[in-house]
């Protein structure tokens, strides 16, 4: 019986990126899109991979689409 | 018009107090959050678990170590009062640092918090079956022990520290692996 983490596929995102260019706090997205401020945190840090439901609130209070914020590979910088 | 405080019986809990423990974010209990603080708090907790289980044995151990009054006096007063803190004021500042998550009722969570509520409980169920081994283990090959007896080894205790545990180690899973509550 291992106390080991489960190694998920990491989703890398544009969430703080996004964000801070609408000038809005964690707890502001939090907020909108209905989860504890702490959870943003988490997703930002690419520490938590969020459901599709969550992915896609996250992505209309930011006004992007999926596929612009989240990827299965790394953003490139500055893009 | 006042919002009705909705009970959930199950968890025992309430929709005021639950959401209250989830968004408190500057109480004088901040710094348990931490998880070093949670950390510590954990150890304490299990340690006072572990001497509440011991005090199963105490009779044998009183002879053993050949106890007179006075110094019997004072180790249970050392291990009752070590018992109310670690056991009874840790579970409420265990609950506290761990925002109250393993209590929560899911449609008060977000999908993340649910996540690492029911992780707790997982691992809660694998180490309880660990506590449980050790418990026939002690049973069957350790100190003779009878329930609620004054002359004998009482059991009791081993129960009401099994009970304790069982009661905690959700929070505690949580307190200790998480980094951010």
């Amino acid at each position: 019986m291992s106390m080991s983490r489960n190694p998920e596929e990491p989703v890398y995102n544009r969430i703080e990126e996004a964000r801070v260019a609408l000038g809005l706090s964690r707890q502001d997205l939090a907020d909108k899109v209905g989860v504890h401020y702490q959870t943003i945190g988490y997703l930002e840090r690419e520490e938590y991979s969020p459901s599709l439901v969550l992915a896609l609130r996250i992505a209309k209070s930011l006004n992007q689409v999926v596929s612009e914020l989240f990827s299965l590979t790394p953003f490139k910088k500055g893009k | 018009m006042l919002k009705k405080n909705k009970i959930y019986w199950l968890e025992g809990v309430t929709e005021k107090g639950v959401k209250s423990l989830l968004n408190d974010e500057n109480s004088r209990f901040s710094w348990l959050r931490r998880q070093r603080n949670r950390r510590v708090l954990v150890l304490f907790m299990a340690m006072g678990i572990i001497v509440t289980a011991l005090g199963s044995y105490y009779t044998g151990l009183k002879q053993e170590l050949r106890l007179d009054g006075s110094a019997e006096i004072v180790w249970l007063t050392v291990a009752v009062l070590f018992i109310l803190f670690a056991v009874l004021v840790g579970y409420s500042l265990l609950r506290i640092a761990v925002r109250g998550l393993a209590d929560a009722p899911t449609e008060l969570l977000d999908e993340r918090q649910v996540r690492v509520r029911d992780t707790s409980y997982r691992y809660a169920y694998q180490i309880s079956g660990y506590l449980l081994i050790t418990l026939l283990l002690l049973y069957f090959f350790g100190p003779e022990i009878s329930l609620f007896s004054d002359t004998a080894n009482d059991g009791s205790y081993l129960l009401i520290a099994t009970l304790f545990a069982y009661a905690s180690l959700p929070s505690m899973v949580i307190a200790w692996r998480e980094r951010d509550i």
